[in-house]
């Protein structure tokens, strides 16, 4: 019951934080120059034929009317067609999902699994030699500094010259070719996962370092338990409110598309598919895309939360 | 080949590898690169290269033209000019659609029909002159009656957007050009994932003996330059295209990539507006000396490694040389620096500040902008380079007018008559907004319509070249090379040494895995 109190208020402001983000969203499209009659048409376009098209999308109508028109549809399972080509665009967001799941997956893996150790490391260890104590700061702040699109475009470079086991772009799924899916998906993924490992890096290391300074922690040292068991009892849960938010963010970031390392590695992904349709002007893709991913974002969110709860059992009573 | 330095990356390499199951080999399949998605499905409608690519893969027209630019059968395997008004064509015994049913006159017709009828707004239709008459003849014949002569029409006819659809189909509603493409040549649409790969297979009634020599061909959507070079690299795609000049030289050292350049009649341009009074460029002074300053020597040598050249209105691939002696590009840099300047100073404008516009999707126009950066800052221009999406573009200049002048490149098709007529913006349409219109050029360029292949024509040409080059309005660059870049080892490719309507891949029915 308390659980629900916890979650009610978080989920009308997420049906408030949707429904401003599909006006946003909606508005920016239509403030942006150019249309789809630009990009079918090119040069060739007249006002009669901008009128056609138009017409033939619906683009005449009242801005008011277009949004309920969306919105209405949308609440019915109807995301619209790409003006491109006629299909259902919520059937193309499910099909390049498992493409953008898999990414954001190995990139998650990797954040973590280099991350977090090297924080809890950095953490521990900040009273120490100075060589040891920089090591995880270091890797942080060039983790934090490289953009992806500078890292995937040096990859790509590299890669593509000396191919080196990996392959740039030439996505093919799993089911069809194992060995070529994931040659064709690490470098996109450690290009991604280089932000990641950063910001749980320097998240878990704050964290770990601001535990370690509370009384609960100096007790058991004058208790004379073990380095080990005071970090893995009394600093690693204390400290993970903080990264399991780091980390839900950055999976929701993710799973929303990762755009630009997407259409960096031809990876046909939600990021790539959206990112097309933003180019093409094409309303319907890049809606959905943003809408979608921001409910992702938003549940991702909430079982974040729910998270709190369960490691530690004051969030839920204190609020 | 180097050792991979991280433990982990080569257990999970191995492990990957255990139980590998690559797909089967098939017979007879060849791979494309695509280095860009379709942009719409209507072949009468959409104008984007990307989209005429894969149309010439499924559809046809009724002719087609060889490397000297001269018209030859499509689907009509003759034809013949009753008058100059009057035409008649014969179609190819056996071309069908991929259901089976022949290609008929009423096809055609219906086809042409379509293109003409504004609801679709094809821009077309302007090309084929006024059609007044259509009738299905005997034997698989047909006439075509025009309301007055069109040196066009025929040529017109060669380029993929006269494509001839399954009428019947369409009108029947099992066949729907906005969504679906279904046409007589040699291949069909088997599978699309849209931005990823087309799955293309033979036509099974194409009608041509032994074509297409290819059972599929796998289309893989690769935007990315260095993605496309890597998969030819490792073979994964056996044929692309590339638009930067540098991309195949760096694929120079692999022994097995073959690289072609193909000329063609499309070249480089920029669009400059005449029209905005917020434009330095209202004045024509200042145009001129902006169409005078421009190096488009330097263009060729910088941007394009010295493998295009510059090129003219009438363009340079169709051997007229009707605008070869303009002052524009016959005299020496110097004197038309000198003579750029004292036309900004009796503008009154020593240093215009002007925004060159391109589209960012395009690296080579960035880089074209570059150069005249410079080239036209010895005259005395500031110039500010904007890089914008094409959408952006797109509305800027054709639409709205906002801009000064941009980068871009035109389809110089297969006739000098069809070109020329886009100094007529009552005639082109496109560039109404930013094109200044010269009554006097208007009524060359009408006349030229009329005027079939001969020296009276090459005369007009000539008149209307000085005009537009003194309008300096719409001012063509250096010639648009298309290289072709393949794997050698894995396909056998036919390659025109010239092309006229962006038909790169004409002979794709020739193509087939390698020996």
């Amino acid at each position: 019951m308390r659980l629900v109190a916890y979650l009610l208020p978080r989920i009308a402001a997420a049906l408030i934080t949707l429904f401003g983000v599909s006006l946003l969203v909606f508005l920016s499209l239509r403030l942006l120059p150019g249309g789809y009659a630009d990009i079918l048409l090119g040069p060739f376009v007249t006002p009669e034929a901008r009128a056609i098209i138009a017409q033939r999308y619906g683009l005449d109508q009242p801005l008011a009317v277009q949004y309920l028109r969306w919105t209405g549809a949308m609440l019915g399972g109807d995301f619209g067609v790409s003006m491109v080509t006629q299909r259902p665009v919520i059937a193309e967001f499910l099909r390049r999902a498992p493409v953008t799941l898999q990414l954001a997956l190995i990139a998650l893996g990797v954040a973590l699994a280099v991350g977090y150790p090297l924080g809890v490391l950095s953490g521990v260890r900040a009273g120490a030699r100075r060589k040891k104590r920089d090591f995880g700061r270091v890797v942080g702040a060039m983790g934090a500094s490289v953009p992806d699109f500078v890292l995937g475009s040096v990859l790509i470079f590299v890669f593509s010259v000396w191919s080196l086991w990996f392959r740039v772009g030439g996505y093919v799924p799993f089911t069809t070719d194992p060995v070529g899916n994931i040659r064709s998906m690490l470098l996109p993924g450690l290009t991604l996962s280089v932000f990641g490992v950063a910001l749980i890096l320097r998240t878990t290391r704050d964290a770990v370092l601001r535990v370690m300074t509370e009384p609960h922690v100096t007790t058991a040292v004058a208790r004379g338990a073990s380095p080990g068991t005071i970090i893995r009892h009394h600093i690693l849960r204390n400290a993970a409110i903080p990264v399991v938010t780091v980390t839900a963010t950055y999976f929701g970031f993710l799973l929303g598309g990762a755009v630009i390392v997407e259409v960096l590695f031809s990876i046909p992904g939600v990021g790539l598919y959206t990112f097309n349709g933003l180019l093409n002007r094409d309303y319907a893709i890049v809606q959905a895309g943003v809408l979608l991913a921001a409910v992702v974002f938003i549940t991702i969110n909430m079982l974040a939360d729910i998270l709190y709860a369960l490691i530690d059992p004051r969030v839920g009573a204190v609020r | 080949m180097p050792r991979l330095s991280r433990p982990s990356l080569s257990a999970l390499a191995l492990m990957a590898g255990m139980g590998l199951a690559l797909p089967a080999a098939a017979d007879s399949v060849i791979t494309w690169g695509k280095p860009a998605e379709i942009t719409g499905f209507d072949v009468h409608v959409a104008g984007t290269v990307a989209s005429w690519e894969m149309y010439q893969m499924v559809y046809e027209t009724l002719l087609t033209t060889d490397d000297q630019l001269t018209l030859q059968p499509g689907l009509a395997v003759a034809w013949e000019e009753e008058s100059p008004t009057r035409f008649v064509f014969t179609l190819r015994d056996g071309a069908a659609f991929p259901n089976g049913r022949p290609v008929s006159a009423e096809d055609v017709i219906g086809s042409l029909e379509r293109i003409r009828n504004p609801e679709i707004a094809s821009y077309w239709a302007h090309q084929l002159g006024e059609i007044v008459a259509m009738e299905v003849l005997e034997d698989g014949r047909l006439a075509v009656e025009l309301a007055r002569p069109h040196a066009s029409f025929l040529p017109a006819l060669a380029h993929i957007t006269a494509a001839i659809i399954p009428v019947e189909e369409y009108h029947a509603g099992d066949f729907d050009p906005a969504s679906q493409l279904m046409g007589s040549g040699p291949f069909m649409v088997d599978a699309h994932d849209q931005d990823e790969r087309w799955t293309l297979v033979r036509n099974p009634h194409y009608g041509i003996d032994s074509l297409p020599r290819a059972d599929r061909i796998d289309v893989q959507i690769i935007p990315d330059e260095s993605a496309r070079m890597a998969a030819l690299r490792d073979g994964r795609i056996d044929f692309t295209t590339f638009e930067n000049p540098d991309a195949p030289q760096m694929l120079g050292s692999v022994a097995s990539i073959a690289y072609a350049p193909i000329q063609t009649t499309n070249y480089y341009r920029f669009d400059v507006n005449a029209l905005s009074e917020d434009s330095p460029f209202h004045d024509i002074r200042v145009r001129q000396a902006m169409n005078l300053a421009l190096d488009r020597d330097a263009i060729n040598m910088l941007v394009f490694n010295g493998t295009s050249a510059p090129d003219y209105p009438v363009p340079a691939a169709f051997g007229n040389d009707a605008c070869r002696d303009l002052d524009t590009y016959a005299l020496p840099r110097a004197e038309r620096l000198d003579r750029a300047r004292a036309l900004l100073a009796e503008a009154g404008q020593p240093n215009p500040q002007v925004e060159l516009m391109a589209s960012s999707a395009n690296e080579v126009l960035v880089r074209i902008a570059q150069v005249t950066q410079q080239s036209l800052g010895e005259a005395g221009f500031d110039v500010q380079i904007a890089a914008v999406p094409t959408a952006e573009y797109l509305q800027r200049v054709f639409t709205d007018g906002d801009f000064d002048f941009s980068a871009s490149w035109l389809a110089g098709y297969t006739d000098p008559g069809m070109v020329i007529q886009w100094w007529d913006p009552n005639f082109a349409i496109w560039n109404l907004a930013f094109q200044a219109e010269v009554p006097e050029l208007s009524a060359v360029l009408a006349e030229l319509r009329g005027l079939p292949d001969s020296t009276e024509r090459d005369a007009a040409l000539i008149e209307a070249c000085e005009m537009i080059d003194d309008g300096a309005n719409l001012l063509a660059l250096v010639s648009k090379v298309d290289y072709v870049v393949y794997r050698a080892d894995q396909i056998e490719v036919t390659l025109a040494e010239r092309t006229g309507s962006t038909n790169i891949w004409q002979h794709i029915a020739e193509f087939a895995p390698a020996e």
